[in-house]
């Protein structure tokens, strides 16, 4: 295998009972990259991760993971963030970062100087010796955020990582993953909010009922979907656009519609056909966010 | 070690806990009053009572009440005083009269009490009536009528001192000596003492079964109350998804015998923190009891405890853990646990037979029950030292049982921590076990 990957997986397949909750599903990815793993709640995302930490076994296929098949020596080079949170309520701050610390390898004096730098970082260092019940709930996940880091790991994975913090948090997290990457380290994350994701990911992979839907850097969907739209903001009545024959669909908000045409070269005649009909205040051709990519990535597997 | 990381982490977390130290110094403080509290009621719940002698016979009463008012236990501890019922009729014979042609005729039917007696025992005027039919040297049977007549103290005394009145009359008609009958009839004093391989030692029995009971109770709180903590511990780990952290930074193992060992050297801490408050408390008093107790806890006895305690506390600790593993909330905890709680109630109905015969095959094949082992064998090493080879099969076959039960407990812990929802049936759980 490729030593760029940090991660391989082939064919996976998982079944809980009769469901199937990984339907053959395959990636790649290339080491220091940031990769996002986007689907809608109940898609799968989890149980991936699951499979690729070897919490559950995958029924077939292989996985391969930091160069090689898992094993027990690696677990100290990942950080691991599950996606419903907790952490031992009766314990103090500082005792957790000790016990997890340790739980990864790390030495006492290792754990005291990173751990504290982060709970700096994260404006914690006051309540090293509170304990985690006395935390209020943005805290406690900004400390569990700490632990998954804190020693070092080569390769993160973090399922929903931004849920529930409040929109200051989520920029900080989501500047702590830009940074971590830019000290190398590979990341992959899950989420079904896909505005957050646009902003950083490298690499996406749409995931929906167990399938992989879509598969790409972010660079090549965008412009693989993008170059078909036009964001307009308008007065007056559009219901005449959708019925245009150039037209493939609409998404119309009242005062901006968002229009997707068959065909880039015919984003003149559109433009004709809208002036004196509608006041026009904007007229701009258009990336599609992930989420509408999503959307009709989703609707073209229900309609295969 | 990462196994190592988990036990500190759980022993400390347990120790430090408040409730850890309340219960370290409460419990041998409750103990100690479930022990004095019965003897001192006995002494000080005991209220006067006055119990009235009716005697036909006419030659046991005037001795009767003579003795008892002389008698220091009667007057401290059993605290009765006796009067003649006669006084109240103009004669003995007018009494006589009343009982003489019913009472002997019906004896264990429903006895003809005169109304008048029976309406002082009701009132609460006297504690009871005692009836000395008049043929009483012939038939050697006397009568006690009373609300309550479960106070053996109060019947043996009537039935000794009885017992005794007639034997001197008996006796001095013979024209014997006073002092020789005196001698005769003095009480004999039953010393028990207790055969064993280093010695034979004095023990009362009642102490004997007291401290037997007693460390079963030690050893069944602490195996109920440590296994239940690990319940708990687990439930909480998994309700709040730490496991799948802890299991993607160890191996499950790890996490299960780290967590059984870390909570169980709390466990010994606690015992080994008792015993010394124990030691302290035995040796800077004096009591006849402490020596008693001392006595009764031999080295040999505490190495047995250890032994026990450790093969119970891996056995039920497995069990409660893969419960915990398994359910999703402490209520469906409750369900699951409750047949284990049976198994460790079950030695206490069987201990009763322990001591009054712990070679009885029904206890010797329990105490060899792995699941009753630790509590049963035990006890049976308190009362009496069975056969060493019995006492080393039951060791032997309970640690194989706890490998076996260590085995089983790891996979299926394995599989069931990360199982959410519904609540699994015996069946699904039995399928986890086949899981690789």
């Amino acid at each position: 295998m490729n030593n760029d990957y940090v991660l391989v997986l082939k064919d996976l397949i998982k079944d809980f009972d009769d469901k199937r909750a990984v339907d053959n599903f395959s990636l790649r990815q290339k080491k220091g990259e940031i990769l996002g793993l986007l689907g809608p709640n109940g898609a799968g995302k989890t149980t991936t991760i699951r499979m690729i930490l070897n919490i559950i076994a995958p029924d077939s296929g292989y996985i391969e993971i930091l160069g090689r098949r898992f094993s027990e020596k690696m677990k100290n080079r990942f950080g691991y963030l599950p996606e419903e949170r907790g952490l031992y309520r009766k314990l103090k701050v500082s005792e957790v970062l000790s016990f997890f610390g340790e739980l990864k390898g790390m030495r006492k004096h290792e754990i005291k100087k990173r751990g504290f730098k982060l709970l700096q970082k994260f404006a914690l260092d006051n309540y090293l010796d509170k304990k985690v019940e006395e935390l209020s709930k943005g805290m406690a996940q900004k400390l569990q955020f700490i632990i998954t880091i804190l020693h070092s790991p080569e390769l993160l994975i973090l399922d929903e990582p931004f849920a529930g913090l409040d929109p200051l948090n989520i920029e900080l997290v989501k500047n702590i993953i830009l940074e971590k990457k830019r000290e190398g380290v590979t990341i992959i994350f899950s989420t079904h909010l896909m505005e957050y994701a646009e902003k950083i990911v490298d690499t996406v992979v749409m995931i929906n009922k167990g399938r992989k839907v879509l598969d790409g850097s972010l660079s090549d969907i965008k412009s693989t979907y993008g170059t078909k739209f036009i964001k307009i903001k308008y007065e007056g009545d559009a219901g005449f656009v959708s019925l245009l024959d150039y037209v493939r669909s609409i998404e119309d908000y009242g005062r901006e519609m968002e229009i997707e045409l068959e065909d880039m070269a015919a984003k003149d005649r559109l433009l004709k056909a809208l002036v004196g009909k509608l006041s026009l205040s904007s007229f701009q051709v258009t990336e599609p966010s992930l989420n509408n990519i999503f959307i009709r990535k989703a609707n073209e597997g229900e309609q295969l | 070690m990462k196994a190592w990381t988990i036990i500190k982490k759980e022993y400390k977390q347990i120790v430090k806990k408040k409730s850890f130290v309340i219960s370290t110094i409460l419990t041998p403080l409750m103990m100690a009053a479930f022990i004095f509290l019965p003897m001192l009621l006995t002494r000080m719940g005991r209220e006067e009572k006055t119990i009235e002698i009716a005697d036909f016979s006419g030659i046991v009463q005037e001795q009767f009440i003579k003795k008892s008012a002389e008698d220091r236990v009667v007057e401290n501890i059993l605290k009765l005083k006796f009067r003649s019922t006669a006084d109240k009729y103009s004669s003995q014979d007018e009494l006589v009269k009343e009982y003489e042609t019913k009472i002997y005729k019906k004896e264990d039917v429903d006895f003809p009490l005169l109304p008048e007696h029976k309406e002082k025992i009701l009132k609460k005027e006297i504690a009871g009536l005692v009836i000395i039919p008049g043929d009483v040297q012939q038939s050697r049977r006397v009568y006690f009528c009373a609300l309550n007549v479960s106070d053996f103290g109060t019947n043996e005394y009537i039935s000794a001192t009885v017992e005794k009145i007639l034997s001197e009359k008996i006796l001095t008609e013979q024209n014997i000596e006073l002092k020789i009958v005196e001698e005769a009839i003095r009480d004999v004093n039953l010393g028990t003492f207790k055969v064993k391989k280093d010695g034979t030692k004095k023990r009362s029995s009642g102490m004997e079964y007291m401290m037997s009971i007693f460390m079963l109770t030690i050893l069944f709180s602490i195996l109920m109350a440590y296994g239940q903590l690990i319940m708990r511990g687990v439930i909480e780990e998994k309700n709040n998804r730490i496991v799948e952290v802890l299991i993607s930074s160890t191996n499950t193992q790890s996490l299960f015998y780290g967590k059984i060992i870390g909570i169980g050297l709390a466990g010994l801490t606690q015992v080994a923190l008792w015993v010394l408050l124990g030691v302290v408390f035995l040796g800077s008093t004096n009591f006849d009891f402490s020596k008693n107790i001392a006595g009764f806890l031999t080295p040999e006895l505490g190495i047995y405890f250890i032994i026990f305690f450790v093969i119970g506390y891996f056995m039920y600790s497995i069990l409660f853990s893969i419960v915990g593993a398994s359910v999703n909330t402490d209520q469906e905890a409750q369900q699951f646990a409750a047949p284990i709680t049976y198994l460790l109630v079950i030695p206490f109905i069987i201990g009763i037979i322990v001591t009054q015969n712990p070679d009885t095959p029904l206890v010797v094949v329990s105490s060899l029950i792995p699941f009753f082992t630790p509590t049963l064998m035990f006890m049976r090493i308190c009362v009496a030292v069975p056969d060493f080879s019995q006492v080393l099969l039951s060791i032997v076959l309970s640690s194989l049982f706890v490998m076996f039960l260590a085995y089983l407990g790891a996979k299926i812990f394995r599989v069931g921590i990360l199982m959410y929802g519904k609540k699994p049936s015996i069946k699904e759980i039995m399928k986890w076990i086949r899981y690789k």
